[in-house]
């Protein structure tokens, strides 16, 4: 996949709009930022399937213990994952095009630019998470399993170190070419990993489903 | 072959001529398989590092190697790909050595004297800077140990694989090179277009390796050999070294968690064979293959006769991202990044104000140059350290290669190192001294080099002399190892206000090299009119002439128009602009000049630029400012609120030159305007997007008024340090705050990212600075913000500390001690006039 279409009214939102419509001025540098973006984007991602069981009280266990498993302590993630006997495990990134156009901005003097292509990039990868999402969606449903909301290492209480976990069962640098800092961040700036619960249960959840966030009080981007 | 390098080589055991090269390129070779597949197969769990078992189970890597030899590969891995420091902090070099010291026992137990020990470096696992945490240098430092380990322990060769980043693949090569004798061998990870991961096509990549002398080349891992094919058909048709495939045992696919593949050995040797008929002289494979596909692809590709690789070269410069070719089109090289003549390039150097320069690049970019040229040359400036900030800062934000102007051996060293590709480098001439300088440099690094036909002699008057000049250019590049496709003859254009035959002599040179050494050429084409009126015009004139005579490279500014006409003129005129696209998609709308004058003042301020290029490349904002250019007339004020730079900075000249001082344009206008945007915005009716383009059109302003007060001491309210904390990496937040304090009046020392609390602190202590803003993005760094803070009272109790950020909250800032809780941009300008205004 080499491009993916960006909902203008979440960039508006990542701009900070909230229930005005900006002017033509700025819808037309949105355009124009988001068909530069379009062009200088690498969408990858990749993602696995795994058991999951429930050692404990909040005790997750994704994978097992002979190849290769993830150990979990976290309630928010234990409440949303409840009943799953599955979980699909996802890395996805835009490329670092974005990084570039946003270096490129601001060395322009161009801050406007480099404030939109930020916006765009987060629309832009959310999209490409939400694709990727409905294609696991999709997948599994065929093997009588239904997915839950997306949930990633560093919301609520499910913790950030879990990107080491991350990064080593789905060999995301090998095969996205994301790469974690010492300090568990992800170059390119837009890229996302992320866990989806999986039950034989359907359950009424949405593919962006925020009600398990933890933080949606405070959260200004909630839906 | 003599090939040149200013490196200590340990004179040790390993150091004889390789009996591996006798047989590269002569016959046909096999590499082994997969490890993962058979070390999984033996047991290894996922998540256990495969390299620990060099240790813990030496009998199974016995096992792993003994199996390839006997499948009949003649080149096998040690296991070593993912060791180094990173990984493997304590037992790196048990874990190298062992594997070295069982693969030995394999070797010999096999009775084989044809196989050879290849020392397997994989990627590190982490990104390089600008786009990652790790630098360059580390990145060398971290190869360069298991270099040698694994040399000293007496492998036979290096082969560095499944790199997907050409910066990383250039810094292993570079380790390898300096810290053994060995040959060199790489394969690089391609994506089903032909890319890395980093974006660089299959030629660039293969431009650069070669430039840095490895002994073959190739391709390995993330694809199956059927999707590898138009991959190798390029490899081949690029490289001149031997080309090696190592493909997986096709495309990944998951079962349970587990990584499958699917092709079979029996498959998997067919489609070698296929690829061995394509010209590649070094097989084998990679994820999913056993010593079985190893066995039956020997088997197939034995039975072929084996064709030595064709050395097909082309002139190309890269970078990170693409290829210049240099040859079919004459291309432009932008000559503005040099402060020859320029009173605020000089500035700017002296000042160390980068994005001066990296916008004179992109300003370039936007106007068409294929290459810039980075020439920052001061006598009282550190040329090579600005060399090498100016070379790293601007391969961050453009994929154009660069040329290295210099005659600082040092600052050419450093530039070469630290550049992200293949350059081309200004330059040589023919005297010994230069030669011997420049050349080794150029053998050790690659790059397309610029000789200059001067010698002992001087400069030569005719073009006989400057064509024997140019061949002992090339018999000297030749003993240093640097191909002659490597090799661009100036053509010396020399004034004609002081030569009247001048520009005859140059464009006989051209032809010269064109014609009968079969070479290419550059110029650096407005010397021709020095001391002449209207050089524009004999410029472009001569540049015309320069082309026909077969002119490859022209050094020139792009944003000139006469000279981008007789440009894409010639290269449409001469049948190098197919369909004349570019003339076309430039052109489209050009109104001839007997007609401009008719048409409306506004039109006449925009002269039919370069419309493809300035769309192509041009950012929006750039876009949004010539929009602001067409309002026409508009009042300062309204010209700032509304975010229009183009119509702020023509305000603020009529202003001026109506006879208000600077002064007052900033008190009467800009500040109330600011004002008013500012408000809106804390007041929740106007939007990020508006507040920055003010700040750009206030920015517009404030530099016209700049210009008008030059000599007369500015005022600013304060110092204030801005900074991204230590580990975070990105810093556009940062960067609004910083120009939101600067319209305010405040001077910003602006530290960038990933600063240590160490410059924040010794900075604030020299500069005597009262207050730091800092940025951090993640609940991971907000720690290095808090050790910030922390040093900041010890040692300056007096400076005040604001900070924001993603992950930042009043409470946290309350948490690690910080004064100020800046929400946005804003909210810090009003934090910092609490303290000064």
């Amino acid at each position: 996949m080499t491009s993916i279409q960006v909902p203008e009214k979440e960039i508006f939102r990542y701009l900070g709009y909230r229930g005005v419509a900006p002017d033509e001025q700025v819808k037309d540098l949105v355009q124009q930022c988001v068909s530069e973006l379009q062009a200088r984007s690498q969408l990858r991602s990749v993602s696995r399937v795994y058991p999951l069981t429930f050692p404990g009280e909040n005790e997750l266990l994704v994978g097992n213990e002979q190849t290769d498993c993830m150990h979990i302590h976290s309630a928010n993630l234990y409440k949303n994952m409840k009943g799953c006997e599955k979980a699909a495990m996802f890395a996805a990134t835009i490329g670092q095009g974005v990084d570039l156009l946003i270096r490129r901005a601001e060395a322009s003097g161009a801050m406007t630019a480099a404030a939109v292509y930020q916006a765009a990039g987060a629309a832009m990868v959310e999209a490409w998470c939400d694709e990727v999402n409905r294609n696991i969606i999709g997948k599994e449903k065929a093997e009588g399993l239904y997915a839950r909301p997306r949930f990633s290492p560093g919301y609520g209480d499910f913790a950030l170190e879990h990107q080491h976990d991350f990064f080593r069962m789905l060999d995301i640098t090998r095969n996205t070419a994301i790469s974690l800092s010492d300090t568990l961040l992800m170059s390119p700036s837009k890229s996302v990993t992320a866990i989806i619960g999986l039950s034989r249960q359907q359950e009424p959840c949405i593919l962006q489903g925020c009600e398990e966030c933890a933080s949606r009080k405070t959260c200004a981007f909630r839906r | 072959m003599r090939i040149a390098q200013n490196v200590r080589v340990p004179a040790l055991r390993y150091c004889t001529l390789s009996k591996f090269r006798d047989f590269l390129g002569k016959q046909w070779l096999f590499c082994d398989g997969g490890t993962g597949t058979v070390l999984q197969s033996m047991g290894l769990k996922g998540g256990e590092l495969p390299e620990t078992w060099n240790l813990t189970h030496p009998d199974r890597i016995y096992e792993l190697y003994s199996g390839y030899l006997s499948a009949g590969a003649n080149i096998f891995n040690t296991n070593t790909f993912g060791a180094n420091r990173l990984k493997y902090p304590g037992d790196l070099e048990d874990i190298v050595r062992s594997s070295v010291r069982i693969a030995q026992k394999a070797r010999a137990a096999s009775g084989r004297d044809d196989v050879f020990i290849a020392l397997d470096i994989g990627p590190t696992g982490k990104l390089l800077e600008p786009l990652g945490d790790l630098s360059f240098d580390r990145a060398v430092e971290l190869f360069s140990e298991v270099v040698r380990f694994g040399a000293e322990e007496g492998a036979d060769l290096v082969l560095i694989e499944t790199m997907n980043d050409t910066y990383e693949a250039k810094a292993a090569v570079l380790a390898a090179k300096e810290n053994c004798t060995l040959p060199v061998c790489i394969t690089t990870t391609y994506d089903e277009n032909g890319q890395l991961l980093t974006g660089a096509p299959v030629e660039a990549v293969v431009a650069m390796l070669e430039g840095l002398h490895v002994d073959a080349l190739g391709v390995n891992c993330s694809l199956g050999p059927r999707q590898m094919l138009p991959i190798i058909e390029r490899l081949v048709q690029a490289a001149s070294v031997p080309v090696i495939v190592n493909p997986n045992a096709g495309l990944p696919r998951t079962e349970n968690g587990q990584t499958v593949y699917d092709v079979g050995p029996e498959e998997f040797a067919q489609y070698m064979g296929r690829i061995a008929d394509m010209g590649v002289c070094v097989l084998g494979g990679c994820c999913g293959t056993t010593p079985e596909h190893i066995r039956q692809t020997v088997q197939t590709v034995r039975a072929k006769t084996f064709r030595p690789p064709a050395g097909r070269r082309k002139t190309l410069v890269t970078s990170f991202s693409q290829a210049v070719e240099i040859g079919p089109r004459p291309c432009i090289i932008g000559e503005r990044i040099n402060p020859t003549g320029k009173k605020k390039f000089r500035e700017a150097l002296k000042n160390n104000d980068i994005s001066y320069i990296l916008q004179q690049g992109l300003q370039q970019e936007d106007a068409g140059a294929d290459i810039l040229d980075v020439n920052v040359g001061l006598p009282e400036i550190d040329e090579p350290q600005m060399m090498e900030t100016v070379v790293r800062r601007l391969q961050g934000v453009t994929g154009l290669p660069l040329q290295i102007d210099t005659t600082n051996p040092e600052a050419l060293e450093r530039a070469l190192r630290y550049y992200n590709g293949k350059a081309l480098v200004n330059s040589t001439n023919g005297k010994e001294e230069v030669i011997r300088e420049v050349m080794p440099v150029v053998a050790k690094y690659g790059g397309v080099l610029v000789g200059l036909p001067i010698d002992e002699q001087g400069i030569p008057e005719t073009a006989e002399g400057r064509i024997r000049v140019a061949r002992k250019i090339y018999d000297a590049a030749r003993e240093y190892g640097i191909p002659e496709e490597d090799i661009v003859i100036d053509g010396l254009a020399m004034t004609i206000s002081s030569d009247p035959a001048g520009a005859l002599t140059t464009l006989e040179t051209l032809r010269r090299v064109r014609d009968e050494l079969h070479g290419h050429t550059i110029l650096g084409v407005s010397n021709i009119s020095f001391g002449l009126p209207a050089r524009e015009v004999i410029n472009s004139f001569f540049f015309a002439m320069a082309i026909q005579s077969g002119l490859s490279l022209a050094i020139i500014n792009p944003n000139n128009d006469p000279m981008m006409r007789a440009f894409r003129a010639s290269c449409a005129l001469l049948n190098m602009d197919p369909q004349c696209m570019n003339f076309i998609g430039a052109y489209g709308s050009y109104v001839a000049e007997s007609r401009r004058a008719l048409l409306s003042p506004a039109a006449e301020e925009a002269p039919p630029v370069a419309a493809s290029e300035a769309s192509a490349h041009g950012t929006g904002a750039r876009a949004a400012a010539a929009a602001g250019s067409a309002s026409g007339a508009m009042s300062l004020q309204n010209a700032v609120e509304r975010g229009m730079k183009e119509a702020a900075a023509s305000a603020t000249r009529e202003a001026i030159s109506a006879g208000r001082t600077g002064l007052d344009v900033i008190n009467e206008d800009l500040i109330p305007a600011l004002d008013v945007v500012g408000q809106g915005f804390e007041k929740g009716t106007l939007f990020l997007p508006q507040l920055l383009l003010s700040a750009e059109a206030a920015k517009a302003a404030f530099e016209v008024v700049k210009e008008t007060m030059k000599g007369t001491t500015q005022k600013i309210k304060a110092k204030v340090i801005l900074a991204t904390v230590k580990g975070d990496i990105h810093d556009i937040g940062k960067n609004i705050v910083k120009v939101m304090m600067e319209n305010y009046g405040y001077e910003v020392i602006d530290l960038g990212k990933d600063v240590a609390p160490e410059t924040i602190v010794d900075t604030a202590l020299r500069e005597d600075v009262k207050l730091v803003g800092l940025s951090a993005l993640m609940t991971t760094t907000v720690v290095n913000m808090e050790d910030t803070i922390r040093l900041l009272r010890a040692r300056k109790p007096d400076c005040k500390v604001m900070v924001g950020g993603a992950v930042m909250t009043q409470e946290y800032a309350d948490r690690i001690g910080a004064d100020f809780y800046g929400k946005d941009a804003m909210a810090s300008v009003r934090y910092a006039d609490s303290l000064f205004a």
